[in-house]
């Protein structure tokens, strides 16, 4: 996905510090990285991400800092000689350096001839802050030199252990090395960075390792090749009617989602799902293509951009309206289009620009959803004509209100305007735009609620605010069967109260018919089970559930000297719920497990016997207790129709009884 | 290597329905999963007559109930004659009273009524099963986390919390190429295919994701071999039988050009060398190079040309490696670091399970399991401790017999509910309650046994080669020098300078401005 950096992308540059800076690497800037200086753009443009490169010093026909690569070999120089030392006991900095008995010793600045720092000064760190600024200043070898002085000019060396000398000489080096490393902008470079040194708190503190479970248990997967509906050619005077329906058959690998992380948990989705970024660095071959018609283009200070630019504004200018206008309804005159290659035909209104599979269905409580972060990876909700994005016809959302009372949301209920071919000509351009933007609108909202509406998604994922048990309410029903259910929380009360809708005993008491409310209801409606406060869920709709939580720890490996790190990043642990939904079987089905009492000699004589099936209330422990129930419920219940298979196993467990 | 329509593995897209001759989970219990391969109905089955059948502790199953259904589907047992198959009967057939009827897949819906039909014989009935009254499964489609935990401990496990940080570190992204070796029990292939899956490679050269998996175990291998073609994933998982230390990782001596890489080997730094972007050097006094002591500098460099990396040319490589021992750790970071692998992170994931319990505690409940018949708090210890104390009185009066015993008795009834006797024999009206899903604290705590370690994960990345060529052209394409702005962080100096130009350049517009105006005005 990641080969060269490319003009205009987001980048993660990765200072000695450890902190990371994330800027967009725009063609004919100056990049400045603070104090360890500055180099221009375009030295890293289409250069490969991940190596390391470090700034050189000025040459003197120049006034910028050309950048070179620093070889592994050089990175690990220091390893290498520890590992080579006896023992790998000495660490870092005594190889290097000379050794310092109390011997006097100076450092003397080769042009001048001056002393820059003598041993035999008072204070341990004998370089001044102003001798410091100036070798700064000077800052030959890329700050090599200002460390190497540093130590030297540093009186106390010799009383240092190796240990301690290793580390002075790492703090040092992290602050005056002029290195840097560039990264690409993928989901987990950028989640780290929001987490680690951002606003965490946008993010819901939602850590690598959630991250990664939470895909997993959602089954999150690339969901098959694009479909789309066929266009209906609807002219302008047809109205809802023409609207195409959806189809229940076509539509699959889609999931769920609440996102409360402004578009991260989205990312994340998309990312696995093969649709956040765009094809042409996906796949190498148009890439190379691509690359060759984008090079004058990128090299001339974006020329693309602005172009497009132009053409929006132009349009906007056309359609001097209130409202903002498509580009693509001035069909009027072409040259407001900003693609050249727009030979095939426009498609009508209501052509759906959504893939029936592989899609995210974003649900969110505001009336707009929040995805800014997805501008790091060049999609912009916001924008009303936004060039080409995978994430463009596989990302669909729509609020709580559309979803559950469609009728009372005006962009769903109001019909389509229509008009005639001739009052449509005779309209300003504006009026037209708005006419078809209007209509496009109604298509594609109606198209998200009813396809929302219609269920079998195949998964759900959710990082929300909101209360878990309320989302859950209306999403379950909208589940397929045996679709998972993923549910981040970076705290484990919500998540302890979910589960309890869905423990032994509520499910038992639901199944054996002691709830008034249940027992005269089809499966159908329970399972739009309004809630009340004994069972606000009905705890028969998921199967499987379970809590975790993962926390990654750090190890520090170096030669002699491997332990986890000392300090790591506190806060909320972050917990995913997980589990399946479940279609019950229509009527009371009881569990297996406590039987009609047998005498002990007929258990042991079942062996030729077929079942009999016992009566009364059957219970199955299969849930959240079943580690230490499970046992204690074994003892007492008797196997009366154990199979010939089963027989061993339950007689073993039914030994003391 | 099938084009997409026909079989798609039921991993990828289980579609909405079980499928007859696909691979299924049943749910038995909550930690208690087993996958089945469901067979179609066809005669006899091992002496069953209703085809192929699942025996479980909550009742037998035919597979005929279990096709053409909703996945998640909750699945009754049926009335199977385990006993007498393959010999003759010796029960009279009035001894099935209760037998169902038959359930028809998909629908059930006179289940409610099992008890009351009754059929002399239900083998002879019909082949499909028979409702029985209790005992259910659920059926779960395949998914590599169902999967994963329903696998029959053959060697190591790589769990979910260990495989799902991995594969996301690793960019594991639909198209990936992934190079996993030490396939062994295959929770990570089915991961990793999932991963990577963009559609079943067609005859179309577009390249699309794909797992390349080794595996050195012979007997290992074949089982996977056959697994991999049951699941339908034999044309997104390559799967090779071969020793990767001495043979390294190339597909038919041709570069799988892998995006990331996966080792679980006991010595991952013996494979590593396989795993660079050009023939390392130190190999050729390797002991598997036989005749790498005698090359001379022109076979070195004949080997050199010929040398295919395993590794995709355009891209950084990902590397991830799993060992258990700290020194397989440093051993295999040292070698990382000799080859040139950078941003190397050693991790372990520690992951815990929770469980939610009502918590209950107090001297009202009824006695159940997992009630603790104890004082809830001071309030009704003390309740408790003064009507002790004021039986006991009661009691130790002198002059009291038989009467005052009467007396107590009464005595907690009158009290009310406030003061309870000890649970278990006191009437049904100081139960109060009957929801026990309701009583008691909501409290939560970690599973019984935690796995404190699984591996420790080495990662790093390896990042494409640069030539002097490739840097010369781009740097053609990108010449430097006529820099127009800076971004990222600019220091205090050159920020007011800049300021001060933009200043100095609005000022001067004004002023200028200003003297348009006062030249117009005069």
């Amino acid at each position: 996905m990641h080969s060269v950096i490319r003009p205009n992308a987001w980048v993660a540059l990765k200072l000695p510090s450890g902190a990371t800076r994330v800027i967009q690497v725009t063609p004919n800037t100056t990049i400045s990285l603070g104090k360890y200086g500055a180099f221009p753009a375009n030295l890293i443009l289409e250069r490969p991400y991940h190596l390391t490169f470090e700034l050189e010093d000025k040459r003197p026909d120049e006034n910028f800092s050309r950048i070179r690569v620093v070889p592994p070999s050089e990175l690990y120089a220091e390893i290498f000689a520890d590992e080579q030392s006896p023992g790998c006991s000495t660490p870092a900095g005594e190889a290097t350096l000379p050794i310092l008995n109390g011997e006097e010793y100076s450092v003397v600045d080769t042009e001048s001839g001056d002393i820059v720092a003598q041993s035999t000064l008072d204070a341990r760190q004998t370089l001044t802050q102003e001798q410091i600024e100036e070798l700064k200043r000077d800052g030959t070898n890329a700050g090599k030199n200002v460390i190497a002085q540093l130590m030297l000019s540093h009186t106390a060396l010799d009383q240092k252990t190796s240990f301690s000398l290793a580390k002075y000489k790492l703090l040092k080096t992290k602050k005056y090395i002029r290195r840097f490393q560039v990264l690409p902008i993928d989901v987990p470079n950028f989640s780290h960075w929001q987490l680690e040194e951002r606003d965490a708190n946008k993010i819901m503190d939602i850590r690598a390792e959630m991250m990664a479970l939470v895909g997993c248990w959602a089954n999150v997967h690339y969901g098959g090749g694009d479909v789309f509906l066929d266009d209906p050619h609807a002219t302008s005077e047809q109205g809802q009617e023409a609207c195409p329906s959806v189809q229940p058959d076509l539509l699959k690998g889609r999931w769920l989602v609440m996102d409360d992380t402004c578009g991260l948990l989205v990312a994340a989705l998309a990312e696995r799902m093969g649709v956040l970024s765009p094809p042409d660095s996906d796949d190498e071959d148009s890439e190379e293509t691509n690359r060759v018609t984008d090079k004058p283009a990128a090299a001339e200070k974006q020329e693309k951009p602005r172009g497009e630019d132009e053409g929006l504004s132009e349009a906007t200018k056309q359609g001097s309206d209130t409202e903002m206008v498509d580009v693509q309804e001035t069909s009027t005159k072409p040259k407001a289009d900003p693609k050249p290659k727009k030979q095939k035909p426009r498609p009508s209104d209501f052509a759906i620009p959504y893939s029936q599979t592989n899609t995210i269905t974003v649900v969110h409580g505001a009336s707009q959803p929040n995805l800014s972060f997805l501008n790091y990876w060049g999609f912009d909700y916001t924008s009303p004509n936004h060039p080409p994005h995978p994430l463009v016809s596989h990302l669909m959302t729509l609020s709580w209100l559309q979803l559950l009372k469609p009728e009372l949301d005006t962009s769903y209920s109001t019909p389509p305007l229509t008009a005639s071919a001739e009052t449509l000509s005779s309209w300003k351009p504006s009026r037209r735009g708005n006419f078809h933007r209007k209509r496009r609108r109604y298509a594609r909202i109606r198209h998200i609620v009813d396809s929302t509406r219609a269920g079998n998604f195949s998964g759900m994922v959710c990082a929300s605010t909101m209360d878990p048990i309320s989302i859950m309410r209306h999403a379950l029903p909208l589940l397929a069967g045996g679709a998972p259910v993923a549910i981040y929380s970076p705290n484990l009360e919500p998540l302890s109260a979910l589960a309890d809708c869905f423990s032994v005993s509520r499910r038992t008491a639901w199944t054996s018919g002691v709830v008034a409310d249940v027992a005269d209801k089809s499966n159908e409606e329970l399972e739009h089970w309004p809630g009340n406060d004994e069972f606000p869920l009905n705890p028969t709709l998921l199967l499987g559930m379970s809590i975790q939580t993962s926390r990654v720890r750090r190890w520090q490996v170096l030669p002699g000297r491997t332990h986890p790190l000392m300090t790591e990043r506190g806060g909320s642990d972050g917990f995913v719920f997980t589990g399946w939904r479940a279609k019950p079987a229509e009527g009371k089905v009881a569990a297996k497990g406590k039987f009609k009492r047998k005498k002990a000699d007929d258990v042991s004589a079942v062996d030729s016997e077929a079942a009999e099936p016992a009566d009364g209330l059957k219970r199955k422990i299969d849930d959240v207790t079943a580690a230490d129930s499970e046992a204690a419920e074994a003892k007492r219940r008797k196997i009366a129709d154990a199979t010939a298979v089963d027989l061993e196993v339950a007689r073993a467990i039914d030994a003391p009884a | 290597m099938t084009s997409t329509s026909p079989k798609v593995s039921p991993f990828l897209e289980p579609g909405p329905y079980t499928r007859a001759n696909s691979l299924a989970i049943l749910q038995l219990s909550r930690d208690n999963l087993q996958p089945v391969y469901l067979q179609p109905l066809s005669g006899d089955h091992d002496g069953y007559a209703e085809g192929a059948v699942v025996n479980t502790r909550y009742g037998s199953f035919p597979h005929s109930t279990m096709i053409g259904i909703p996945w998640g589907s909750q699945i009754r047992a049926s009335k199977v004659d385990t006993g007498s198959r393959g010999r003759k009967r010796k029960r009279i057939a009035g001894d099935e009273a209760t037998a169902g009827q038959p359930e028809t897949p998909g629908s059930n819906e006179n289940d409610a009524e099992t008890e009351s039909a009754s059929r002399p014989d239900a083998a002879s009935d019909s082949k499909k099963g028979l409702g029985e009254a209790t005992g259910f499964i659920h059926i779960l489609p395949p998914i590599p986390e169902i999967w994963t935990m329903s696998l029959p401990h053959r060697t190591q496990v790589v769990y979910t919390p260990d495989y799902s940080y991995v594969l996301h570190r690793l960019r594991a992204r639909p198209g990936a190429v992934i190079i996993e070796a030490g396939a062994g029990s295959g929770s990570f292939t089915h991961a990793a295919a999932r991963a990577i899956y963009n559609g079943y490679p067609t005859r179309a050269a577009k390249r699309k994701g794909k797992v390349i998996s080794f595996e050195y175990h012979e007997q290992r291998y074949h089982k996977m071999k056959k697994e991999l073609s049951d699941h339908g994933l034999e044309g997104i998982v390559h799967l090779t039988h071969r020793d990767v230390y001495k043979d390294g990782f190339l597909v038919d001596g041709k570069s799988p050009e892998a995006d990331a890489i996966f080792l679980d080997l006991p010595a991952p730094w013996d494979a590593l060398r396989h795993l660079s972007r050009r023939k390392p050097p130190q190999q050729s006094s390797s002991l598997s190079d036989d005749d790498g002591a005698n090359n001379t500098d022109q076979q070195i460099k004949e080997d050199d040309s010929q040398w295919v990396s395993a590794l995709n040319p355009k891209k950084s490589a990902y590397i991830c490696t799993f060992s258990p021992c700290i020194e397989q750790v440093t051993k295999t970071v040292s070698a990382l670091r000799r080859l040139g692998w950078v941003d190397i992170d050693m991790v372990e994931i520690a992951n815990r399970k929770i469980h939610t319990v009502r918590d209950r505690v107090g001297l009202h409940l009824p006695i159940d399991r997992g009630v603790n018949c104890s004082p809830k708090d001071v309030e009704e210890a003390m309740a408790k401790l003064t009507e002790i104390e004021d039986r006991f009185r009661e009691h130790s009066r002198p002059k009291g017999t038989g009467d005052d015993m009467d007396l107590a008795d009464d005595e907690p009834a009158t009290n009310g509910a406030g003061a309870m006797v000890d649970g278990g024999d006191v009437d049904g009206e100081v139960v109060p309650s009957t929801q026990a899903w309701m009583d008691g604290r909501l409290v939560t705590r970690g599973e019984p046994e935690i796995k404190t370690h699984t591996s420790y994960l080495v990662f790093a990345i390896l990042p494409r080669e640069w030539t002097e060529e490739d840097e010369a052209a781009a740097a053609a394409k990108y010449p430097c020098g006529a820099e127009v702005k800076v971004v990222g962080s600019i220091d205090k100096v050159s920020r007011k300078k800049e300021r001060r130009e933009m200043l100095e350049q609005q000022g001067g517009n004004r002023k200028a401005r200003r003297k348009e105006r006062d030249e117009k005005l005069a």
